[in-house]
Formats: structure tokens, C-alpha cells, sequence
């Protein structure tokens, strides 16, 4: 039982006045930032980033992933009251959230949320306690074929099950990997793509994509679809304590999603998005009560929430045991390591297993303080909502264009960060998801080096990918994924057009946030 | 007023870097120079010597000196990424690097158009010391000495990981097959822990690296240092032999120094240089530095700015020779 051993290690770390300082702080701050509109997890670690530079490194991602999930917490209390998701994952919890909410049980609804993201969050962190030490074992063989295969697998999964179908997934995706070959090439020295503007040499920052892509993006299109403003509903959130029998219809639902969760939390590329769309999907097809699901479903509440928030704990496995990030907010986490002098990869079990298991042990911790912070603050949290876009939007994008200008003091980041947001907007108006964009800008170098060196170690042999079992395993499940996501795609535009989900801010897939 | 007045006087006579004699910083006292933290680039991503060196200044200046500092890694196209983009910070002393041979002596024979000047756009503050790289093989290989190693690379094609085109563990490479006349693939990474990964995973041959900073693999039986390119064997490690005393001479050593943009005060400048030095004084400073391989010799900031001028010209023959011109 050496899992639980450490575990309660990691519990000792936690348990330091400091780091629940700061798990505290990281939780609060991601669910303010989550009830937000617009803004997601991404946003809220490039704010908090800086700060993290001066506290210990297990304190500092401690921190930094209490922001992750409690985003997604907070994403959820948007969605059900307003109909606004929050967080684009927490945009399924619209579905059946919100018709809750009109039917006098948001209370219920943001309990069941709670609950739900409880249940998934500790799914997510038992799976990841039990799989990371073989991952990490395993990974110690890795050489760049297998790195090549992983993040290839990651690209595929994260453009076959967007939502814009497998097509316009992977145009995305190769339009993100583009964009990172933008700058200095790190094998020659070679200046590529920065069309003699000097401020390209260093290619486009993660944040300026990130912040432009999701939060300036998002907010041109919250603008144009809200310019009435959402009806202040008398919405009636005291009572609070689910039914006997909405207490059993929700146990089923938060095991499987926060099982669904977990592993598409895990597979690099996909994120909480994925998981809570796929949850609820499945759910829709086991559950008895399928025709309740759109009219305020207590089990279409419960999969989603429990899905994303299992996500947010797994997303952790391969960004630290591969030094593969999944998703743009996981690069951000690689970095803040970096800056600390810890490498993630597959030793940092072993030299670092205080920073890891004491990460795995704040999740138990920060889950807890979500749980009994949400529930008496759920009226802030209302009252945070009703503040009008007019005086909200504007705040919002001074803060994005104090964040981006932070990176390097530079003007020029700010009109990139603008000219991404316009680029977002067009990509929602064309049903283009800018979620596989970012992860290939994020894994693009690292594929690319990893290519180039597989492919000098095997003296230009592209066999090698195929011929060493575990990447060559890897590439037959992406091949798989991808033929599935054609297939499907293919399928849908045949079919009749069916009413698809009945929400329009909310076009997001995948590890965006 | 007037004393910094006298002090930039007298530099602007002693400019040249004849003088040895610490002049300007006699006035200097140790302390903190920036109300703002200090950022120091690194060239590598984390876990290299200039990392180590950087995280070590930057905890001992706010412990012992109340100066904040942070480290900030920007790795990419052998150390002109990081500094290409201090060059352009402002010169009021809270930008600096650590300064080593990947951007100031290697890049410039090595890259025909820079987007830096070497000397013109820095001020070189502080010299730290030097160490020195070896090659490293597997225990299993059988290699133990150079003329081994030359045997197996004649018999089979070896590979090599280095910490990236230009780097010193790649220049050490191509040296050895240049005057070893065997020929070794070269696999460029990202620093050394990288490539250090790849070798523990069996993707790697041998790498080159600097042998201080690797003697627990080398006491774990999971790497073996056949040679080390100093002039005399490291005193921390006497078991690694050096190229010179197994035939072949071979000496190519890194020094690190703290450097940033042209043009800081030379009263802050003089300022920082105390400091540096105060902390390299530390005794926990000493032990480290030692620990990393690395000699450590009081320079004055203008022997050190002399020091790094003559040193592209020392590089030329051998980066040429190398064949890693180009590009």
C-alpha cells in the first residue's frame, strides 16, 4: 500500500498553514474567475503566474490547480442560473441546469453540481494517483518515436471529436501547428515565418493565442448574442437539498462520468470539454429517464459536472509524468515547474514526489474547501452575474490587455492579442473551434522536435515510428480515432440536420481552458 | 554627486580594460541595486550549469542581500534567443544573464548575421568561472578510455546528444571526431537534461556534458566519464582523466559570467559586480560552485569585458574547424 503512504505525505504538505493558504486562494480565485463569462482557467493562470515565481513549487502548483478546477466549479453556477456557461465546458450543464433552474430548483441544481464535481474530482484524483507511477515506469523507455506517437495521438483525438466535426478538427489543428513554426527554429538557429517583424522572433506567446482565441474572442461574440441582457430571473436558490430520489438518480451518473472524465481528462488534446459532452451523451443512452434529459434532468447536472472536474485532476497524468501538456492551461503549469527548476517528466516522481503527491493530496483538500465555500456563497456568486455587460466587458478586456502586455512590456502583444481575438469571432461565426488550434500551437514544437530527432537517430528511417512497439501502438489508435471521427462526420452530413444543442455562446470543445 | 562624477571619469580613462586594478568598484559597497526584482535570463531551459549558477545568485542575493531576483529560462538557437532579448531590455540593472560561450563566443563565428553585437550591446559585469565538459558512455559499452572509444566509432556508428547546434558540448563533439578522425551522429536537444533522459532511455550512444554537474550518474554506475576537456583533472572528481593526459589535445572549457544590456550605470554596474562577488564568496556559494565543476577567479568588470572580446577570436579556429559554421 505504498500509494497510500504517499498519499498521506503529500496530505502532510498540504495540511502546512501555507499551501492551504494558497490552495484556498487558487479555489476562490478559480471560481470567481469561472462564474465569469468569457474568461476561463487559461486567463486566471496567466493572471496568477507571476505570483507564483516567488512561492515554494509544490505551494505554486498547488495554487495554480485549484484555479484549474475551481474554474470549472465556478463555470457551472453561470450556466445554471443564467444560461451562460462560464467555462465552455460547463456549457453542457446548460442543458439541463438551467430548465432546473426556471423550474424553481437552481438550489438543487448547484447542490447536485457540488456533489458532482466532488464525486468526479476524487475519481479523477484516485485514477490519477494509481496510473501515474506505471506511466512514469513505462515512460522511462520512452525515446522520441514514443514522444512523436503520444502528442500525434493527442492531435488526432483533439480534432476528430471537436464539435465542428473531424474536418475542420484537424484544418484547426494543422492551423495551430502552423503557427508555432512561427520564430527562431530550435535546431538550426534559422529565422522562420516572422516576416522581418523582430517581435516575431521569438514566435507568438501561448497567452497572446490563448487570451485572444478564447477570452477577447469570446467576448465579441457574449456582446453580440447578449445585447438585450439576460432577464434578471427571481430564481429561488434556498432551497437546497436534493430528493430522496434525486439523490439515487444522480449516484449512477457521477461514477460514470467522473470514469468517462478521467480518461478523456488524460489523453493529451481532449479536455473537460470532451468529457462532459461525451458523459452526458452516454448518459443520455443508458439512463431509464431519457426523456427527461433537456428538461431539467437531475442525472444531465450531475454527468457533466462530474465529467469536467474528473478531467481537470487527469489532465494532470501526462503533463507531469510525460511533460506533455494536454491542454494550453497544462503548458502554462509546464512552465511555472520550469521556472522553478523542475523538469516534468518521467523522474519527477522520484526527485520530486513531494511536489507530486502533495499536488494529488490538494486535490482531496481543495475539492473539500469548494465544496463548503460554494454553498454559502452561491448568492455572491448571483449577485456577480447581475452586474451588467457594459461595465463588466470592458473591465474584463483591461484586464486581458494588462495580462498580455505583462509578458514582455510590449504594445505590439496587445494588437496581436486583439488581432487573435477577430480571428476567434470569425472562427465561432464559421463554426471553426479555436480549442484544437491551441493545442497544436501548444505540442507542435514539441512534436516537431521530436520528429526530427527520431528521425536523425534512425538516419531518416520513417519506420521507426512504426516499428517500435509502444509508438507504433500509439499511431494505430490515432489512425483508429481518426477513422472513427471521419466516419461520424461523414454520417452526421448525410443525416438530416437535427436541432443540436440549444445554446449559442457556447461552441467550445476540447482542452480550451 | 561628485564622488560618482570622479568615478566616471576615471572609468572613461581606464575604458580600455588595461587596468586590472578594480577602480571604479572600490567605491561600491555590496547590497541591492534594484527596488524591482532582478530577472536573470538563462540561455538553457533548467537543470544546465548557467541555471544553477542563476538559481544560486538569485537566492543568495535575496538572503543575503535583500535583492530580489528571478530566474527566467529562455532556451532556443544556442543562447542568442535569451540573448538577442536582453539586448534589447533596459539597462537599468534588472535585466542580466548568464553570460557563457553559447552566445558570445560560439554564435559569432558561428551565425553569419546575429541580431546582437557581442560586446557593443552588453555591459559584461561579473566573471564567475569556468568549467569543463567530457564525454560520457554506457558502463555497459566495455569504453573506458579515449582510444577505446575511437575503436567503437571506427566499428560502429555512435550517436551523440549535446545541448543544441553551437552549444559547447556539440563544439567538444565535432573536436573530437575532428582530431579523433572518426565520424558520430550528432543529436542537438534542448540543454542537457533532455538529452541526459534520452541517453538514461537507451536513445543515446554517449552525450557530452559537463562532467561535475553528472557525477551522481557516474557514482550510480549509470554513466561513465571516459574524458574531461580541462587543461588539469577537476579537483572535486580526480578519476576522470583529461583528453590531454590520454594523447589528444583536446581543452574546452565554459565560463560563466553575469552580463546585461549596453549601457547600465557603471555605478549600478559596479554595484551589481560587488554584490556578485560577495555572494560567490559565501561559503555555501563556494561549495556549490564547486560542487557544479566550476573554478572560480576574481575579474574585474573591465578584465572580464577584455576576457570575453579576446575569447571569440580564441573560438574562431575551433568552431570553424568543427565545421559548425553556417546557417
Amino acid at each position: 500500500m505504498e500509494i497510500i503512504a504517499n498519499f498521506s505525505g503529500g496530505l502532510g504538505t498540504v495540511l502546512q498553514p501555507q499551501t492551504l493558504l494558497y490552495c484556498f486562494i487558487g479555489v476562490f480565485l478559480g471560481t470567481f474567475i469561472g462564474v465569469l463569462p468569457g474568461i476561463g482557467s487559461m486567463a486566471a493562470i496567466a493572471m496568477i503566474l507571476p505570483l507564483s515565481f516567488y512561492l515554494e513549487p509544490t505551494v505554486a502548483i498547488v495554487m495554480i490547480a485549484g484555479v484549474y478546477y475551481g474554474a470549472e466549479y465556478g463555470g457551472s453556477i453561470a450556466s445554471i442560473l443564467m444560461n451562460i456557461p462560464g467555462t465552455p465546458s460547463s456549457s453542457i450543464t446548460c442543458i439541463d441546469g438551467y430548465p432546473m433552474a426556471r423550474q424553481g430548483r437552481a438550489g438543487v441544481a448547484l447542490f447536485i453540481t457540488s456533489i458532482a464535481s466532488f464525486g468526479g474530482g476524487i475519481i479523477g484524483m484516485i485514477v490519477m494517483a494509481v496510473l501515474s507511477p506505471g506511466l512514469a515506469k513505462l515512460a522511462l523507455q520512452f525515446g522520441p518515436a514514443e514522444y512523436f506517437s503520444v502528442i500525434f495521438l493527442g492531435l488526432i483525438a483533439a480534432s476528430a471529436v471537436s464539435n465542428g466535426g473531424a474536418l475542420r478538427g484537424i484544418a484547426m489543428v494543422m492551423a495551430g501547428l502552423m503557427l508555432s513554426t512561427v520564430g527562431i527554429d530550435l535546431t538550426t538557429g534559422d529565422l522562420r515565418f516572422t516576416l522581418g517583424v523582430p517581435e516575431l522572433r521569438d514566435g507568438v506567446h501561448l497567452v497572446i493565442v490563448a487570451m485572444g482565441l478564447f477570452g477577447v474572442g469570446e467576448l465579441i461574440a457574449s456582446i453580440k448574442a447578449n445585447q438585450t441582457g439576460r432577464g434578471r430571473q427571481e430564481i429561488d436558490y434556498t432551497k437546497f437539498y436534493p430528493t430522496r430520489r434525486e439523490w439515487r438518480a444522480s449516484f449512477g451518473p457521477i461514477w460514470r462520468g467522473g470514469l468517462i472524465g478521467s480518461f478523456f481528462g488524460a489523453l493529451p488534446g481532449t479536455g473537460q470539454t470532451v468529457a462532459a459532452a461525451v458523459g452526458y451523451a452516454v448518459e443520455k443512452k443508458v439512463s431509464k429517464n431519457k426523456d427527461q434529459f433537456g428538461q431539467g434532468a437531475v442525472e444531465g447536472v450531475a454527468v457533466p459536472e462530474s465529467a469536467n472536474n474528473s478531467a481537470t485532476q487527469t489532465a494532470f497524468i501526462p503533463t507531469l509524468t510525460l511533460g506533455v501538456p494536454g491542454s494550453a492551461s497544462m503548458a502554462m503549469v509546464i512552465g511555472a515547474l520550469m521556472i522553478h527548476g523542475i523538469t516534468p517528466g518521467p523522474r519527477i516522481l522520484t526527485e520530486h514526489p513531494e511536489l507530486f503527491w502533495g499536488l494529488v493530496a490538494s486535490f482531496l483538500v481543495g475539492n473539500i474547501m469548494l465544496l463548503v465555500l460554494n454553498i454559502p456563497l452561491i448568492g455572491m456568486w448571483v449577485r456577480l452575474l447581475q452586474i451588467p455587460y457594459k461595465l463588466m466587458y470592458p473591465a474584463i478586456i483591461v484586464l486581458i490587455c494588462i495580462g498580455v502586455y505583462s509578458l514582455n512590456n510590449n504594445v505590439f502583444d496587445i494588437w496581436m492579442t486583439l488581432l487573435f481575438g477577430i480571428a476567434g469571432y470569425l472562427m465561432r461565426l464559421y463554426r471553426f473551434e479555436p480549442a484544437p488550434l491551441l493545442i497544436g500551437f501548444v505540442l507542435g514544437p514539441m512534436m516537431e522536435e521530436q520528429l526530427r530527432r527520431a528521425l536523425l537517430l534512425s538516419r531518416g528511417d520513417a519506420m521507426v515510428f512504426l516499428e517500435r512497439p509502444i509508438s507504433g501502438g500509439l499511431l494505430a489508435v490515432s489512425a483508429l480515432i481518426l477513422a472513427y471521427g471521419l466516419w461520424t462526420t461523414l454520417r452526421k452530413s448525410r443525416a438530416p440536420k437535427t436541432a443540436h444543442s440549444n445554446n449559442k455562446t457556447s461552441s467550445n470543445t476540447g482542452a480550451s481552458s | 554627486m561628485t564622488l560618482s562624477l570622479t568615478r566616471r571619469a576615471l572609468m572613461a580613462l581606464t575604458s580600455a580594460a588595461v587596468f586590472a586594478l578594480p577602480a571604479g568598484q572600490a567605491l561600491a559597497e555590496p547590497g541591492a541595486w534594484s527596488d524591482e526584482p532582478v530577472r536573470i535570463v538563462v540561455t538553457f531551459p533548467p537543470g544546465g550549469t548557467s541555471d544553477l549558477v542563476a538559481r544560486l545568485l538569485a537566492k543568495h542575493l535575496d538572503e543575503s542581500f535583500g535583492q530580489k531576483a528571478v530566474v527566467d529560462n529562455r532556451p532556443g538557437a544556442a543562447g542568442t534567443v535569451a540573448a538577442d532579448f536582453v539586448a534589447d531590455q533596459d539597462a537599468d540593472g534588472t535585466t542580466l544573464m548568464i553570460a557563457n560561450n553559447a552566445p558570445f563566443t560560439i554564435a559569432p563565428t558561428q551565425f553569419e548575421e546575429l541580431p546582437y553585437a557581442p560586446m557593443n550591446d552588453f555591459t559584461h559585469v561579473a566573471y564567475i568561472g569556468a568549467s569543463a565538459p567530457g564525454l560520457f558512455v554506457k558502463p555497459d559499452s566495455g569504453i573506458t578510455t579515449v582510444s577505446e572509444f575511437v575503436e567503437a566509432a571506427k566499428a560502429n556508428s555512435i550517436s551523440y546528444g549535446s545541448s543544441g547546434v553551437g552549444s559547447i558540448s556539440h563544439i567538444l563533439g565535432e573536436a573530437v571526431d575532428a582530431s579523433l578522425h572518426v565520424e558520430t551522429l550528432h543529436i542537438p536537444y534542448q540543454g542537457s537534461a533532455p538529452a541526459i533522459q534520452d541517453f538514461r532511455a537507451g536513445v543515446l550512444d554517449t552525450f557530452y556534458d559537463m562532467v561535475a554537474q553528472n557525477s551522481d550518474m557516474i557514482e550510480d554506475g549509470e554513466a561513465v566519464a571516459i574524458a574531461i576537456a580541462a587543461s588539469a583533472r577537476f579537483p572535486g572528481m580526480p578519476d576522470v582523466p583529461t583528453f590531454k593526459e590520454q594523447g589528444f589535445d583536446i581543452v574546452i572549457e565554459n565560463w560563466v559570467g553575469l552580463t546585461g544590456p549596453a549601457g547600465i550605470d557603471p555605478e549600478i554596474a559596479a554595484k551589481i559586480h560587488e554584490t556578485t562577488l560577495a555572494v560567490l564568496a559565501l561559503p555555501e556559494v563556494a561549495t556549490t560552485l564547486n560542487d557544479l565543476g566550476i573554478t572560480h577567479q576574481p575579474l574585474s568588470t573591465e578584465a572580464f569585458t577584455g576576457f570575453v572580446g579576446t575569447q571569440i577570436d580564441v573560438w574562431k579556429p575551433l568552431i570553424t574547424a568543427a565545421g559548425v559554421k553556417g546557417k
